[in-house]
Formats: structure tokens, sequence, C-alpha cells
């Protein structure tokens, strides 16, 4: 428990230390100010500006999309925050260090993998809160599935950060970090629309059969964000199959990441 | 259990330089055991490979053969590390916490509680001469502040084996007698301590047994008074040395060295000189003076540095 806690303040620390910390609050603080001068509008008490135009529905609608795209967002900046933390750790002149600590190494590296994502997820969490709160209150109407919303975000930053601590653990740098998650982000994206090409592929189907093993053993990170909009609207996951598979590979990208840092030499 | 804290066996270490090129030998066919208690030096020119021999004990590399172990623990085992302290070469701590910090930080890591890092700190700072620095941030610390903060840190959890990878590097000449006297210290409470050092003159000072690594080979392992046989060597000076004399004297003794009218000479064992004087006297050669030449230390460390190198 000790050495977990040590890893957390440590890594707590780092992330302060650094700029896009505070940028993180500047965005949300934003938002706030933006959220709070707007009309307060008392919706659940039909007290609706100029006449029906804005039903709760509609608005209920507005509030899931802005948390989509939000949401999205700030996982995007927390990738840019967090992609330095693993290298940074293993960097030469520390990781000596670190590694002379009583700690078996898979244990180590996964402390340090639940520690930056506990901190990132809790500023997702707050702020996300925070801004959902001040709408909420302005708006009268409090969109309870927001949390489930918010839930599922963290879900989704935990696969994003596998990938991102993956490549920040082989290749010891921040920016191959970001550039390999990036590539697999939007390599995926573009796997997803495979079908668009199929006509121009022809009757070829071996073709089909590589692209479709291909989508299929990569993690679908667009497509699971696409859930965030309907389960705040209370509609429920659109499709399972991306989400599931997207965990399962980003379990099997750690433990392959806990194998690969159990024989590096440092 | 018997009383080696450190053993190494048959260890041998290779780096892969990266692709096409041929890898690095850095430990060859390497043994040695630490004995409990023992201030333990390793002594080698730079590239000798010593950091990468301490590395390997503490896990952090991986043997390519052999084995190293403490207290009959691998470098793979995290039970080798429960009671080692360690200060690496060349480290950088991280610059986004202060003094203080640091030490909440890696104590925590080696399983200390925050109460116990509190009730030690202070102690710790004032030792290593850190106190009014605690707060600071490390990235404002000068290169022999965080050598000091470095030994805090490795001093923390009470260990009973420590590792110093060029403990003095960067720490000014009083922070360096500070440094032996806190080794010394250690010894007395019966710590063991592996010191690695580039420095003659640091090892001779605290280390009772050293070993001399050389381009990743064993050269000697020994205490430290006889581990470099200095022969001896004298200086006799005459009141006038004829060429057939000088002769006749570099003939019999192939080390002695004449300059106008001194001779140089290393001998074998302290009896020779008497030979030389003898012929001398014989020849009728007046002496001055005779006077034993002090070969450093230094100097016969070089000499079977560079002894080791030519005949691989
Ligand atoms: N990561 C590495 N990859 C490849 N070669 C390495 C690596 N680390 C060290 N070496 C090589 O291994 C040899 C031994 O290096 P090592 O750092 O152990 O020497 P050292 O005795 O500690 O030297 P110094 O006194 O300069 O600290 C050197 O030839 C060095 O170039
Ligand atoms: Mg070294």
């Amino acid at each position: 428990m000790n050495k977990f806690a040590a890893i957390l303040y440590d890594s707590f620390l780092e992330i302060k230390d650094r700029k896009i910390f505070y940028f993180y609050w500047l965005v949300a603080g934003v938002l706030i100010i933006v959220f709070g001068l707007l009309p307060s509008l008392n919706i659940n008490g039909r007290d609706i500006l100029e006449g029906n135009l804005l039903s709760p529905e509609v608005l209920n609608g507005f509030i899931a999309r802005f948390f989509d795209g939000f949401l999205g967002f700030v996982i995007f900046l927390l990738v840019f925050g967090s992609a330095g933390l693993a290298p940074s750790f293993l960097s030469k002149g520390r990781v000596e260090l670190v590694l002379s600590k009583p700690i078996d190494r898979w244990r180590l590296l996964s402390m340090k993998f639940l520690a930056v994502y506990l901190v990132k997820a809790a500023v997702l969490a707050v702020m996300a809160t925070a801004i959902w709160l001040t709408l909420s209150l302005r708006l009268g109407m409090f969109n309870w599935g927001f949390f489930p919303g918010l839930l599922f975000a963290c879900l989704q930053l935990l696969v994003v950060y596998a990938i991102v601590f993956f490549f920040g653990v082989l290749t010891n740098s921040a920016a191959s970090a970001i550039m390999g998650y990036f590539v697999i982000r939007i390599g995926t994206d573009l796997l997803a629309s495979r079908k668009v090409v199929y006509p121009l592929l022809g009757e070829k189907s071996l073709w089909k059969t590589i692209l479709d093993g291909v989508y299929h053993v990569s993690p679908k990170i667009g497509e699971m964000s696409e859930n965030i909009g309907p389960i705040m609207t209370g509609k429920g996951m659109a499709d399972f199959y991306p989400v599931w598979s997207t965990v399962l590979i980003a379990v099997v990208v750690f433990l392959v990441t806990l194998l690969y840092f159990n024989r590096k030499d440092y | 259990m018997n009383d080696a804290a450190i053993q190494v066996d048959h260890l041998t270490k290779r780096y892969s330089a990266g692709f096409r090129r041929p890898p690095v030998q850095a430990l060859t066919d390497i043994s040695l055991d630490v004995k409990k208690n023992e201030i333990f030096g390793l002594l080698g020119p730079n590239g000798a490979g010593k950091t990468t021999l301490i590395k390997i004990l503490l896990g952090s590399l991986l043997p390519t053969s052999g084995a190293a172990s403490i207290n009959g623990f691998g470098g793979a085992d995290w039970r080798s590390r429960l009671s080692a302290g360690y200060l690496p070469e060349n480290h950088r701590f991280p610059p986004y916490l202060t003094g203080r910090q640091m030490l909440f930080c890696f104590g925590g890591m080696a399983g200390l509680s925050s109460t116990v890092i509190r009730g030690k700190a202070d102690a710790l700072f004032d030792l290593v001469g850190l106190h009014q620095w605690q707060n600071t941030k490390i990235r404002k610390y000068s290169k022999g502040m965080m050598q000091r903060l470095g030994l805090a840190q490795a001093l923390l959890n009470d260990p009973q084996l420590i590792f110093l990878d060029e403990p003095t590097d960067g720490v000014d000449p009083v922070g360096r007698h500070e440094i032996r006297t806190i080794l010394l210290n250690l010894k007395k409470e019966g710590k063991t301590i592996f010191l690695n050092s580039h420095l003659l003159a640091e090892v001779e000072a605290v280390c009772d047994r050293v070993a001399i690594l050389n381009k990743g080979r064993l050269v000697k392992v020994g205490p430290v008074s006889g581990l470099l046989d200095v022969k001896p060597a004298y200086r006799l000076e005459t009141a006038e040395m004829p060429p057939v004399v000088g002769e006749e004297t570099t003939t019999a003794f192939p080390t002695a060295k004449i300059e106008g009218t001194v001779i140089t000479v290393t001998l074998e064992t302290p009896g020779q000189v008497n030979e030389i004087i003898d012929l001398l006297r014989r020849r009728g050669v007046d002496l001055v003076s005779v006077a034993p030449v002090k070969v450093s230390l230094e100097e016969s460390f070089l000499e079977l540095i560079q002894g080791d190198g030519s005949h691989e």
C-alpha cells in the first residue's frame, strides 16, 4: 500500500508540474463561465422561454451531444498530457533507482499505469462534473444519464491510455507515444469504414478477409466513443462489439507491455 | 546462510549495440564475493564495467550468462532488494520534487510508511548537510547537492547493504571528507558497502577489500594493502660515475637507469640494494646518498591496468 501511495503521489506531483495541467482547468473554467452566463431556464417547472421551441428532449439531446464532443476533446488533451509520464518514469538516471526498489517489475509497471490513470480520470471526472452541474443548474434540468456517460468515458480513457502507455514504454519517448497512438487511432477509423472500398477490390475476397481480420484485432476507439451520446440520452449502447473487443485488445496490449518491460535492460 | 552478502558467479554481460553492430562485451566471467560488514571497492578506469555490475546486482540489467545474487536472491527477485540502498551514477532525480518529497516518494516505494519517513528525514538532511534545502525543488539543486540527496535517499530505509556508484562525483573536498566519515560510521553500524570508484585514493581510504576491473575482466581482488605489490626502488647518488662501472651496473641490474652521477633502480627485494652498493664500492665509486623512492599506488595501478591491456 505504501508503495502504491508513493507512486500515486509522485505521479500526481509530476502531472501537476506540467503546464498542460493548468490548460485543463482553463478549458473547464471558460466553459463554466460561458454556461454560467446562460439565461436561467426552468425546464422541469415548465417555465420555458418563448413558447415550446425548446423541449426537454431537444435540450437533452443537445447536452448529450455537447458532452460527447467535450469528453472526446478532454481525452485527446489527456493523451498529450500523459504520454510523457511513462517515458520520464523510465528515463535514464531515474529508472535505475526505481528498479532498485523491492518491487516486482510487473507490479511496478502496473502500479505506475494505474497511478497515472487514476489522476487523469479524476481530472476528467472533476472537470466534466463541474461543467455538467453548471449547465444543469442554469437549465433547471438534471440529465442523470451524464454519470453513466462519464463512467463510459473513463473506460474509454483506460483503453486509450493502455495504448499510449504501450508506445511510451516501448519507445521511451513522449513524442513517439503520441504518434503511435494517433497512427492506431486514425488507422482504425479508416478500417471501420473499410466497406467503402470493397467495390473497388472486385471479386478478390482475400483483401476483404485481410482488412476484416485487421479490423477485428485492432482497438476500435473511434467507434467505441460513439456510444457516449446514446448512453447519456438513455438509449443505451448502440453497438456492444466495438466496446468489448477494444477492452479485450487493451488488456492484451497491457500484458504485452508488461512482458516487454520484464525482460528489458535499463 | 553463509556470510556472503553478495555473490557473483561467472557473470558475463553483453550489450546489444543495435542493428548490425557487434555487441559490447561489458563483463567477462566475473566471480567474486562480498562478505557481510565489509566495505568493498570496485576500482577501474572509465568503461571498465563497474556500473554494469552494480546494475545487474540491483536488477536493472539482466545478465547474459552466469549469476549475481544478494543475500541468496538473484537480481530478478524483488526480495534481493529488500534491504538495499542505492546511489546511482549519473542520476537524474525528478526535478519537480523537493528534496523532502523525493524522500517520501522513493522511501515509500521501498515500503516505508510516511510516519517512518517523517521520523528520519530531518536527521538525514542534517547528516548530508542539506537541511535548509529540503523544501527546494530538485531542479534548483547543484550537482553536489543532488549527490548528497541521493546519499540521503540511499540510507533512508536503513539498508544492510549499500551500493554507491561514484558517491563523491561532483562533491567538493569538504563533502568528500564528510562522505568518507559517513561510510566509516556505517561500517561501524555493521552495514555492508559496495563502492564503485575510479579514484584510487578514495578506495584506499575506506575499503577493506578491493577488486580491480579492466575492460570487463577482473584483474585482481584482495585487501587494499597487498593489492598493488609495490616493488622497492632506490636512488643512489655517487660522487663520480665512470662509464665502465655504469655499464657493469646496468648489465647486473637491467632495471637500473643512470643519469650523470645518479642511479635509479627497481628491485625484487629491498636486500638487493646492498648488492649494488657492494659492486660500486668494489670499483672504488664513492656514494653520496642512498634513498628509497616512493612509487605511488597510482603509478602501480596504472602499470597493472596497462599491463593487463597488452596481453589481450
Ligand atoms: N546501455 C548500453 N549499451 C551498450 N553499451 C553499454 C551500455 N552501457 C554501458 N555500455 C558499455 O559497457 C562498458 C562498461 O560500461 P560501464 O558503464 O559499466 O563502465 P564503468 O566502469 O561504470 O565506467 P565509468 O567509470 O565511466 O562509470 C562500456 O564499454 C560501455 O560503453
Ligand atoms: Mg560507471
